[in-house]
C-alpha cells in the first residue's frame, strides 16, 4: 500500500502568528496526507533535521514576520549541504512579489500568499510530487 | 540519519526487517509512555530527553498519533514539544500515525522498535496515541510501561479498572503544577512545565529495568512480547489472505445470502472457512 504523502509544515525564525500554518496543517490533514507540525520558531537546522528523521515528502514553510529570505534561504542551504533530495519544498506567508522570485530562484517551488485556498495547495502538492 | 529514516519509512509501509537485524536487537531499555490525550506525554519526553542526555544516554523516540478514519489523514502534533532535540546526533524522533490500527501504537511499531535498539540508542521510547482505558498494546512492546495522568481526572474507582491503570509499572500525575492528586497507589508527580519531579521518574524508569533485570522478569517480558508481535504478524497476514479470499464469486454469493437475510452470518463464516486457503503459505512470505 503506497503511504500517504507525508508533508512537515514549520515555522522559521522569530515569528508567532501560527493560525495560517495550521490552516494549511489542518487542510493537508483533511486531504489525506500525514501532516507533521513543528510549530513556530523553528531554526532552519532543526526544520532541515525534522525533515530527514520524519522522511518527508515535502516541507511547507511559513513566515510572516519579514525573516523569510534569510531563514528560507538557509533551509535550502542545509538541504543541499546533507545532500536531502527529492523533496518538494513550498513557502507561504506575507511575502512581498519580488522575494517570491527570488524564493523560486533558490529552489522553493511555490509560494502561497494570502488569501489562497487549501484547495490550491492540495491540488498543486498532488500534482508536483 | 537519512539511512534510519528510509529504513523506519518502509517498514511503516509494511516491509519486512533487513535480514540480520533482528539478532542485533535487545540491548536497548524499551519504555511505553502512554495516556489520554492531552495529558502532557510529549512534553514529559522532551523532558526525559533532557535528562537522559545529561547522563550521556542516546534516546530513539517513536511517537504515535491517529489517523482520520474519514480522510486517512493525520495531523502529527507531538514532536513539536521535543523540536529543541531535533539537532542533537543522539536523539533519533519519528512521528507515526496509526493508519487505523486500534491498540494504541501502530502495526509498524514492534519493527521500529527493533531498528532503533539495533541502531544503539540507548533507550528507545514509544509514546502511544492518547490512549483509552482499553488501548494497552504497549505493554507488549514495552519493557517498563509508565502511564501518565493528570490532576483531576477521576476518582479512586477510575484507578482501579481494568486496562490502562493496570498495564502501569510506574504511575505519574503530571501538570503537577495545577495542584496535589491523592492516588490510591504510589505515583510520581512531575511537571513537564516546571521540571519537577523529572530526576526522580528517570531514577524510577532504570530501578524498574534494573528490577527485571534482577528477578528475570525481563525475559518473561520479552518472551511475551515475542510471541505477541509474531502473532499479530500472522493474524495480520491471515486477515489479507480472508479478504483475498471474499473476492471470489462464491464467496460473494454468501455474503449476499446473509444481506438478503437467506443465510444468518454464524452460517455464512462456517460456509466461508472453506473458500480459505490457510494452507497457502505464499500469502505469508516476508514482504
Amino acid at each position: 500500500m503506497p503511504r500517504p504523502l507525508k508533508v512537515l509544515i514549520a515555522k522559521a525564525g522569530l515569528d508567532g502568528h501560527e493560525r495560517g500554518a495550521l490552516v494549511v496543517a489542518m487542510g493537508l490533514r483533511d486531504a489525506g496526507m500525514e501532516v507533521v507540525y513543528t510549530g513556530i520558531r523553528n531554526t532552519p537546522e532543526q526544520i532541515v533535521a525534522s525533515a530527514i528523521q520524519e522522511d518527508v515528502d515535502v516541507i511547507g514553510l511559513s513566515s510572516l514576520s519579514g525573516g523569510h529570505m534569510a531563514q528560507f534561504k538557509r533551509v535550502m542551504e542545509l538541504l543541499k549541504k546533507e545532500k536531502i533530495k527529492g523533496k518538494l519544498v513550498f513557502a507561504g506567508g506575507i511575502i512581498p512579489d519580488d522575494d517570491v522570485k527570488k524564493l523560486k530562484k533558490l529552489g522553493i517551488k511555490e509560494v502561497f500568499g494570502p488569501g489562497s485556498s487549501i484547495a490550491s495547495i492540495v491540488e498543486f502538492l498532488k500534482k508536483n510530487v | 540519519m537519512s539511512d534510519l529514516s528510509k529504513l523506519v519509512s518502509r517498514l511503516e509501509n509494511g516491509a519486512a526487517l533487513p535480514g540480520k537485524l533482528y539478532a542485533k536487537t535487545g540491548r536497548a531499555h524499551i519504555v511505553g509512555i502512554t495516556g489520554p490525550p492531552g495529558v502532557g506525554k510529549s512534553s514529559l519526553i522532551d523532558r526525559l530527553i533532557e535528562e537522559y542526555r545529561r547522563q550521556k544516554k542516546t534516546v530513539g523516540v517513536i511517537a504515535i498519533d491517529p489517523t482520520s478514519p474519514i480522510t486517512g489523514g493525520a495531523l502529527l502534533g507531538d514532536r513539536l514539544r521535543m523540536q529543541r532535540h531535533s539537532e542533537d546526533a543522539g536523539v533519533f524522533i519519528r512521528s507515526l500515525a496509526t493508519r487505523n490500527h486500534r491498540g494504541g501504537v501502530t502495526d509498524s511499531t514492534p519493527a521500529i522498535v527493533h531498528v532503533l535498539d539495533a541502531a544503539g540508542f540507548d533507550l528507545v521510547i514509544v509514546e502511544t496515541v492518547g490512549a483509552g482505558q482499553d488501548e494497552v498494546e504497549v505493554a507488549d512492546v514495552a519493557d517498563t510501561v509508565v502511564v501518565v495522568l493528570m490532576p483531576e481526572l477521576g476518582d479512586a474507582i477510575q484507578q482501579a479498572k481494568s486496562g490502562l491503570m493496570e498495564i502501569a509499572d510506574i504511575l505519574v500525575i503530571n501538570k503537577s503544577d495545577l495542584g496535589a492528586t491523592k492516588t490510591a497507589r504510589p505515583a510520581i508527580h512531575t511537571s513537564a512545565k516546571t521540571g519537577e519531579g523529572i530526576v526522580e521518574l528517570v531514577a524510577a524508569i532504570a530501578a524498574h529495568h534494573k528490577a527485571l533485570v534482577k528477578s528475570g522478569d525481563l525475559a518473561k517480558r520479552r518472551a511475551r512480547a515475542a510471541r505477541a508481535e509474531v502473532i499479530r504478524l500472522l493474524q495480520s497476514r491471515m486477515a489479507e489472505s480472508i479478504l483475498r479470499a471474499l473476492e471470489s464469486t462464491r464467496a460473494q454469493k454468501i455474503l449476499t445470502d446473509v444481506t438478503q437475510r437467506k443465510l444468518d452470518p454464524f452460517d455464512a463464516v462456517a460456509k466461508l472457512a472453506g473458500e480459505i486457503n490457510h494452507g497457502n503459505t505464499s500469502s505469508y512470505r516476508r514482504p
